[in-house]
């Protein structure tokens, strides 16, 4: 399948790619690894005038300590974070998710921004052009009707980042640049819930940071996938915990993760949790996998993550 | 493995390996010729509609595009590969029949243009009630997708041997299970593709295949011109696995526009084209009811086998047939009876594959053994019981020559420990054996045979020119390493010439598992006939007798008087001084009953021989999540003599991956008409960190008839390894698999059976 034409434009700083989006009068897409946005644009669920790549961006590229945080470069590869030292030690949760992110190829061309800003996905929007023409454009296309669910009034797609979840378990936060000046959020934030535009960015901002508190952790990160590699989580749980506190985050089902605040950290606080999830979880079937199976994971997944979170440093 | 041979059994390196592992090998989608333009093709977007209208005049205005194509400029003959099956015109001008069907094509300067022609044309459709599921698709009143057909039922097979019915009723044990499969996709590598180029009355072509020969007669009827006008050239295939055996609508196109544009045309189809519009496999639903004696003896078998074909014939009746004749060939069936019914649906086009047949092949094998555990018998003791034997006749009445089943039972069982493992029943834990099979060729009328020329050339070397063709097992280096072995010289000294109809004399082609028996024999005979001639110069040069003339190392010598030598090329030369230069012809056709028909008369002598075996899975189960792993995976294959037992066993794993690690993911996801998984994303073709440690075992039985002993390398374990696999999981749940492929919630499903059964 080959790409439709578009302009490429590579800017040096936030400033420049800002000022690209605004000569294109917002018609660009950013490219950071393109691992998510190339097959966008070939399938035509992209089409974008212009496409600015960020990677040129030094600042992008860091990973650094600031008062009491970890602060990653949107741009840092998946793989080189994955081993970096701080991550390891600390966060372990985060060091799973990133390990269990594809393959090691995809690691080394994705980076951490490119993966939590991803697409959300369904069986039935990531197709070609002809195939979607052939079946009706659904919402996320700006049809009319969910081809999944009939009647329905939302989009079920699916959000796969695996690192996002364990961020959050992490509470992490993140910084925007956009035309309209700096800010920063809790990452939790950034989800809109609507599968048609999964995210809150506002026209042409940029990620430019993840911050990452920086405290000693215990965690765990569970991935429900077919095959060992390459798959795309069918279901994601990230648990952390800091001394008293902690957190369970819930993906790969729905357009926003789900996240919980444990009250306490044992095992009668993850089982409240895990139930709690399992009724929240909405799977419909636009996966390789049945909802119904997915829904059943969602607690045993939680009970696993949070037995491996337990366990360390026993 | 020792033998008296100089490369015949010995792990040599093969002849296409270093060109493919550098990228220098050159596929289709690799031509380019002077002048070359991009074609692209219009496809269904309906499963089932009528075709009003077709519309090119505004695609053919479109600047940079050469020409434009729909059925109404083609001759509108149908293809089929049976007179009876005759059904599949190419480019529909009546009605489309499933999503992704080729409707009109164009030619032009480069993709974009092609693409941007696309948007240009403009066809009419009548939408018609369309049927997915083939049960429904057989009842009365269902949407007829084609009219000759009625209840669209494509082919029915009936084989009835013995007294079924009396059996069953005096058989001690009964049992009866209905097992489903998806249909998988053949996921080759190299998505299809194909270059034709039109010059002077020739039409060359290039493209992935598996049969050069049939194709080319294909091409010529289905465009009207003389055979010998249109030529097949030979070309790296990156994988077939049985489909690519047929013309596709691909050629036809890429032909008429070339013709058309008079100018080479190329045509490459996406990830997706090649899964939703090439071949697919077929979906099967099987009940296999058998009846045993007490003492494990099968005494009746009774089949229905439902296949879904899509939306054409295809190779149907063989499709149809197969699952159950690699059964039949394995086990002793005095009685047994056979109806598999091919339906039309509509969904893409559904052709043999590989690993035909999974729900078939792996739900007699796991029911056997359920059967075997309630006569307080194992796995190993009832495939020994019933196992056929050299000489013996299988119930449609095919010999079997040489047979190492039996061998490949015990060692692969022996290997594994296996008695002990499936007795024990370790929780979540389990150990499956699969047996089958596979008949070395089947009958193809004059095509069943292949023919072999040889040259020495005057330096020494040879050139090889045999119609055989590779589809990645290894058949290229197959045929030069048999010269190589006859002729004394190493094998790179010598050239092939393949798989190119204009240089090449028929060849059964790869599909039928003939290469190595019937096309590797005629190589053979070539060259023994070539080597005669050698041998006759030598002995006179060197004053010994023939009969003392050995071929080694490029050299002829005194097998006595090993000192008494001299270099083959100088007999080359002394012969072309002779004006008889060192050539040779040589065919092999093998004894096949020729009356045998699918479906009129589905009996007699189906091939020249069958090769054997036995593949064992062991898999634990995640008792949470239902996922399976397999950590390790065994397989014995009786292959007769190995000509190079390291692509066996290249063979051998690659069936490991594609028939049994694909049993616990792979299968086609369909909404109606639509393919859900038309990528290598979501359609699960097992990665490396899936596959388990593999063990190979090769029992070599000397077939008498096979080119020094050999067989057919790797199919076997192609068309069991679902089966261990599937068995290995019905033994570690404690229930016999219902529905493949094995994804994790079918297994927790089956445990969760399991569990409620016995409370
Ligand atoms: C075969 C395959 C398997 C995959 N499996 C997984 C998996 O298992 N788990 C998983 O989590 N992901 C998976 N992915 C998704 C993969 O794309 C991400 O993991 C990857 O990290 C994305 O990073 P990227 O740099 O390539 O993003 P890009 O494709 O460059 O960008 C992704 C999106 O983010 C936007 N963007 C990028 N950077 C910025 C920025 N700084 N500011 C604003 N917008 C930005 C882009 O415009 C685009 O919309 C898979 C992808 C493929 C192709
Ligand atoms: S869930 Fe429904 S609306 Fe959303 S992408 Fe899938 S089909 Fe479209």
């Amino acid at each position: 399948m080959i790409l439709p034409k578009f302009e490429y434009k590579s800017a040096e700083n936030i400033a420049k790619a800002i000022a690209f989006y605004e000569r294109y009068n917002g018609k660009i897409r950013y490219l950071a690894g393109g691992t998510d946005l190339i097959p966008l644009v070939k399938l035509r669920l992209s089409t974008p005038m212009a496409i600015i790549d960020l990677k040129e961006i030094e600042g992008l590229k860091a990973i650094s300590h600031q008062g009491g945080w970890l602060v990653i470069g949107a741009n840092v590869t998946l793989f080189e974070l994955k081993n970096n030292n701080t991550v390891k030690e600390y966060f372990p949760a985060l060091y799973e998710s990133l390990d269990a992110t594809s393959c090691e190829t995809l690691q080394m061309r994705g980076t951490i921004g490119g993966n939590i800003l991803q697409n959300t996905r369904c069986l039935l929007y990531n197709q070609s052009l002809e195939w979607r023409t052939a079946r009706g454009f659904c919402f996320k296309m700006g049809g009319e009707t969910c081809n999944v669910v009939p009647n329905a009034r939302a989009c079920f797609s699916n959000y796969c980042s695996d690192n996002a979840l364990s961020l959050m378990a992490l509470s992490a936060s993140v910084k925007l640049v956009g035309p309209r000046g700096e800010r920063k959020m809790p990452l939790e934030k950034i989800f809109s819930g609507d599968g048609r535009n999964p995210f809150t960015l506002m026209p042409g901002e940029i990620l430019t940071e993840i911050l990452i508190p920086m405290k000693r952790s215990k965690g765990a990160y569970e991935k429900l996938r077919v095959r060992d590699s390459i798959d795309y989580p069918l279901l994601g749980v990230g648990v952390s915990t800091k001394g008293n506190a902690g957190r369970v985050c819930v993906g790969g089902i729905g357009p926003s993760p789900l996240v919980y605040n444990l009250k306490d950290i044992n095992e009668s606080a993850f089982k409240d949790v895990a139930e709690k999830a399992y009724s929240d979880a909405r799977p419909v079937s636009n996966t390789t996998l049945s909802p119904d199976y997915r829904k059943k994971m969602v607690s045993v997944l939680i009970q696993r993550a949070s037995k491996k979170a337990l366990q360390e440093g026993k | 493995m020792e033998n008296e041979f100089t490369t015949v059994g010995k792990r040599v390196v093969r002849s296409d390996s270093l060109a493919k592992v550098t990228g220098e090998a050159c596929y289709t989608a690799d031509i380019k010729l002077p002048g070359m333009l991009a074609a692209k093709v219009l496809r269904s977007p309906y499963p089932h509609a009528k075709i009003l209208r077709i519309d090119l005049k505004r695609a053919l205005k479109v600047p940079g595009v050469k020409a434009a194509i729909s059925g109404f400029d083609t001759y509108g003959i149908k293809w089929g590969v049976f007179r009876y099956t005759k059904d599949h015109p190419m480019l529909p001008t009546d009605k489309v029949r499933y999503i992704g069907e080729d409707v009109a094509a164009v030619a032009a300067v480069d993709e974009e243009t092609a693409l941007e022609a696309l948007s240009h044309i403009r066809v009419d459709y009548e939408p018609l009630p369309a049927v997915f599921d083939p049960e429904e698709a057989m009842q009365e009143g269902a949407p007829q997708i084609h009219k000759e057909f009625t209840n669209n039922i494509n082919i029915h097979v009936n084989i009835d041997v013995g007294k079924v019915d009396e059996a069953m009723n005096k058989a001690f044990l009964v049992r009866e299970d209905t097992f489903k499969a998806a249909g998988e996709a053949y996921a080759m590598k190299e998505p299809y593709a194909v270059v034709a180029s039109y010059k002077n009355g020739f039409l060359d072509l290039w493209m992935p295949n598996a049969g050069p020969h049939v194709r080319a007669k294909a091409l010529s009827n289905l465009l009207k011109m003389p055979l010998n006008r249109v030529r097949i050239r030979h070309i790296n295939s990156g994988g077939a696995f049985g489909g690519r055996s047929e013309v596709s609508p691909g050629d036809l196109i890429a032909s008429f526009l070339s013709i058309k544009a008079g100018r080479p045309v190329k045509l490459v189809l996406s990830r997706e084209e090649n899964a939703t519009s090439t071949r697919q496999v077929h979906d099967i639903i099987a009940t296999v009811k058998t009846g045993m004696k007490k003492d494990g003896t099968i005494v009746a078998k009774d089949y229905r086998a439902v296949y879904d074909g899509g939306a054409y014939s295809s190779t149907g009746p063989i499709a149809t047939s197969i699952p159950f004749y690699v059964y039949e060939e394995c086990y002793r069936f005095r009685n047994v009876r056979y109806n598999g019914y091919r339906v039309f649906t509509n969904k893409g086009i559904r052709g043999m594959y590989g690993c035909h047949g999974r729900a078939f092949l792996a739900g007699n094998e796991a029911q056997m053994d359920f059967m075997a555990k309630e006569l307080g018998m194992d796995p190993v003791e009832i495939r020994l019981k019933n196992g056929l034997t050299s000489g013996e006749v299988t119930a449609t009445k095919s010999k079997i020559t040489s047979c190492g089943l039996k061998e490949t039972i015990q060692k692969a069982s022996e290997k594994t420990g296996f008695k002990k493992k499936w007795a024990r029943t370790q929780r979540f834990k389990g150990i499956g054996m699969g047996c089958v099979a596979m008949m070395c060729g089947f009958p193809m009328g004059f095509r069943s045979g292949s023919s072999c020329y040889v040259k020495m050339n005057e330096d020494g070397q040879v050139t090889l020119v045999t119609g055989v063709i590779d589809n990645g097992q290894g058949n290229e280096s197959l045929a030069i390493q048999v010269a190589s072995e006859v002729l004394g010289v190493p094998m790179e000294d010598i050239n092939l010439v393949n798989a190119d109809t204009e240089a090449t004399n028929l060849d059964p082609g790869s599909y039928s598992q003939a290469s190595t028996f019937v096309g590797a024999n005629a190589v053979k005979v070539a060259c023994e006939n070539a080597r005669r001639k050698i041998v006759a110069i030598a002995a006179q040069k060197l004053g010994v007798k023939e009969a003392d003339i050995g071929l080694k190392d490029r050299m002829a010598y005194s097998r006595k008087t090993p000192d008494n030598k001299m270099r083959i090329s100088w007999a080359a030369r002394e012969a072309f001084f002779r004006g008889e230069p060192i050539v040779g012809t040589g065919s092999f056709f093998p004894k096949i009953d020729f009356e045998r028909e699918w479906v009129s008369r589905p009996w007699g002598q189906m091939a020249g021989t069958f090769s054997f075996g036995t593949s064992v899975a062991e898999v634990a189960i995640d008792s949470e999540t239902g996922k399976v792993s397999i950590p390790h995976f065994t397989a014995a294959h009786d292959c007769g003599r190995p000509i190079n037992p390291m692509a066996v066993e290249g063979q051998m794993e690659g069936s490991i991956q594609q028939a049994g690690v694909a049993t616990i993911m792979e299968g086609n996801l369909w909404e109606g008409g639509f393919l859900l998984n038309p990528d290598l994303l979501e359609y699960k073709v097992p990665l490396a960190c899936d596959m388990p440690d593999i063990e190979t075992i090769i029992v070599s039985s000397r077939d008498p008839e096979g080119p020094f002993g050999a067989k057919e390398g790797g199919l076997t374990i192609r068309m069991n390894a679902h089966s261990a696999v599937a068995c290995a999981v019905s033994n570690a749940t404690g229930t016999v698999f219902r529905e493949l492929p094995l994804t994790p919630d079918r297994v927790l499903n089956a445990l969760q059976r399991k569990k409620g059964v016995k409370r």
